[in-house]
């Protein structure tokens, strides 16, 4: 398997690091907005262990540690191993005003 | 009571033994030598000040800094490509405070500096098969059309990260490649090329940086 790093380009598998589903968003409530607490536990415990099972193409989490130590971002079928796209994620390198994570 | 001395010395002190080896023959196959005597500083632009740290390094060095995996040969140092938006600035050790001095005062307040003179060991691979040499043990496409003068890689070889990149050919016409490593990994990736080049022949030596 090879995957091609937006920034190195293509590189062996061995120099990446698999971190897991890049869909799960954090939740967001604003202190003392009178949210239930069972509502923000619920969507917490959502955030933290729930995940899907997908066969296809998800949205995955790569860290290119043995080159450019980037956080990726990538659509890889599950079922063949193909890669449909890899891209920086938020707040890689410094161009770019935002912060690290979605 | 021990006594400790704080003479610095490079990581390939045992390691390196000039000299030929392997199979002997009128030219060796591999020329393999440890550039010593460098100041070496890692320049990473802060958040939103990318054109800011570009702006510098033009400024100081008189050349774009890279923003894609090459070395680029400026005033009185090359930079090297090391992630997005950060680069490796490697010069001759001359007098190394004043050096330092002046990248921290050009880059105040765009990028963050960090000293790496002595973190890293610089080892540099030419000969007729000193490309054949590295095959051996690195999945970098190394081939003329792939990696051309200029160009630069960050990547893991014999389990070790390194910074890669391809020098001017050498007056033999062969292609020459730096390899930048940790000190503490030096030892152990010298060995990797040493073993992969036995069968070619090698010439190892140190030698300053210029």
């Amino acid at each position: 398997m090879r995957i091609a790093c937006p920034f190195c380009g293509e590189r062996e598998n061995g120099e990446f690091t698999y971190l897991g589903d890049a869909s799960p968003k954090r939740p967001t409530f604003a202190v003392d907005s009178g949210e239930s607490p069972e509502r923000v536990e619920d969507a917490f415990y959502d955030y933290v262990y729930l995940r899907d099972n997908v066969a296809g193409f998800m949205r995955e989490y790569w860290y290119h540690g043995g080159g450019c130590r980037s956080w990726l971002i990538a659509e890889r079928n599950t079922v063949t191993h193909e890669f449909r796209s890899v891209t920086a994620a938020p707040g890689v390198g410094a161009s770019k005003p935002v912060q690290a994570g979605e | 009571m021990v006594d400790y001395l704080w003479n610095t010395q490079s990581p390939l002190q045992k390691a390196l033994v000039a000299g030929r080896h392997g199979v002997a023959g009128a030219q060796a196959g591999v020329t393999l030598v440890e550039v010593r005597d460098l100041v070496l500083v890692q320049v990473m632009a802060r958040r939103g000040k990318a054109a800011d740290t570009a702006k510098a390094a033009k400024k100081l060095f008189g050349v774009d800094a890279p923003n894609t995996p090459k070395a680029v040969a400026g005033k009185s140092a090359t930079l090297v490509w090391s992630g997005p938006d950060q680069f490796t600035v490697l010069a001759p050790r001359t007098d190394e405070s004043s050096q330092i001095d002046a990248m921290s005062q050009a880059f105040s307040g765009a990028a963050s500096l960090s000293d790496q003179s002595d973190g890293r060991c610089l080892i540099r691979v030419s000969g007729p098969r000193g490309r054949d040499a590295i095959a051996k043990f690195s999945s970098l496409d190394l081939h003329d059309a792939a990696f051309p003068v200029g160009t630069a890689a960050n990547t893991s070889v014999d389990h070790t990260a390194v910074n890669c990149w391809r020098e001017a050919n050498g007056a033999d016409g062969h292609p020459v490649y730096s390899m930048l490593v940790f000190t503490s990994f030096a030892d152990s990736l010298w060995h990797a090329i040493v073993d992969s080049s036995l069968e070619y022949g090698v010439d190892t030596s140190r030698t300053r940086a210029a």
